[in-house]
């Protein structure tokens, strides 16, 4: 008897585990997530996204094999008390084109929450939950739809959003 | 050329690059590793002192030149490598969990030792392609098993 698996929808959950004195620097990113959120731009390279960035790939690549290219890259600021609309990285009609993976980063967040919706064959409309903390992530297949909820009543969160493509 | 590994929090080999020799002159023109390892902090993100030189020519403790004293660290790491800086040497991944370090190969080996040699009637029959005779690592009896690949 054998087994085969075609498939499979994995998710990857960490903390950005940098060298002594090599941290990300978070304040770095959530005032380049403010800035492009309200200048209404594209988010700005920086020598701390690409530590992220780089880190991501080192180590997704290392522990699972997993390539990954990158797509695109954008942050996102949620109010308190907000709840996002479900979310998909991928555009149905033009899945060449989509990314692979959607990896979410905490830049300074409280209380939030990210449910991720999956499929098990028949059994549709499962979903997943984890609370996303301060310098943890979380990647998941851009083809799963999700959102995100801040939870609590004081604070903005900062949330760093990368796609990729792995090869 | 030349090239240094990046190593992760863990020791584990995450990368490895190549390094212009001209990157890694110091102020006599001499190739020092710690200027490679300042260089590639500068430009790739990551702390000095986790960039380590490592040796393309360099495997198993032997050096593809045939001169052996110029063997550098044991092995050319690799990705998923572990660096070991009391020994001085990256180890590939443990290929089973009984097998131990061998400093002198820059390898590991079984607890028993290494498989016996063929006798001369399995060679023979070896090359007459008859049987393909060969030793197989058990590691539930931490045995060598002749096995014949043919049957």
């Amino acid at each position: 008897m054998q087994k085969k698996v075609l498939t499979e929808q994995a998710l990857y959950v960490g903390d950005v585990d940098m060298p002594k004195d090599w941290d990300i620097d978070r304040d770095k990113l959530s005032g380049d997530i403010l800035q492009s959120v309200i200048q209404n731009k594209d988010f700005p390279f920086s020598r701390t996204w690409d530590m992220l960035n780089t880190y991501m790939r080192d180590h997704v690549g290392l522990e699972y094999g997993v390539n990954l290219i990158n797509k695109k890259t954008w942050g996102n600021i949620y109010k308190p008390g907000e709840t996002t609309i479900p979310l998909l990285n991928i555009d149905p009609v033009d899945l060449r084109n989509s990314p692979d993976f959607t990896l979410l980063y905490g830049v300074k967040v409280k209380d939030c929450m990210v449910r991720i919706h999956f499929e098990d064959n028949r059994r549709k409309g499962r979903s997943w939950d984890i609370e996303l903390k301060n310098n943890m992530f979380i990647m998941f297949p851009s083809t799963n739809m999700y959102y995100l909820t801040n939870n609590q009543k004081d604070s903005l969160n900062f949330v760093q959003t990368i796609t990729y493509e792995y090869i | 050329m030349a090239h240094f590994a990046k190593l992760g929090s863990n020791g584990k080999v995450i990368q490895v690059l190549t390094l212009n020799n001209g990157d890694m002159l110091n102020a006599d023109g001499v190739e020092d590793e710690s200027v490679g390892q300042q260089y590639l902090e500068t430009h790739n993100n990551w702390p000095a002192q986790m960039w380590i030189q490592t040796s393309y020519n360099t495997s198993g403790n032997t050096h593809s030149s045939g001169d052996n004293s110029k063997s550098f660290r044991g092995n050319y790491a690799g990705i998923g490598y572990t660096w070991d800086e009391d020994d001085q040497i990256f180890w590939p991944k443990k290929p089973y969990a009984s097998w131990v370090k061998h400093n002198e190969s820059a390898s590991w080996k079984s607890p028993i030792g290494d498989a016996p040699a063929l006798t001369a009637e399995q060679t023979s029959q070896n090359e007459a392609n008859t049987h393909r005779w060969g030793y197989e690592w058990n590691e539930a009896n931490t045995t060598w098993d002749l096995t014949d690949a043919h049957a």
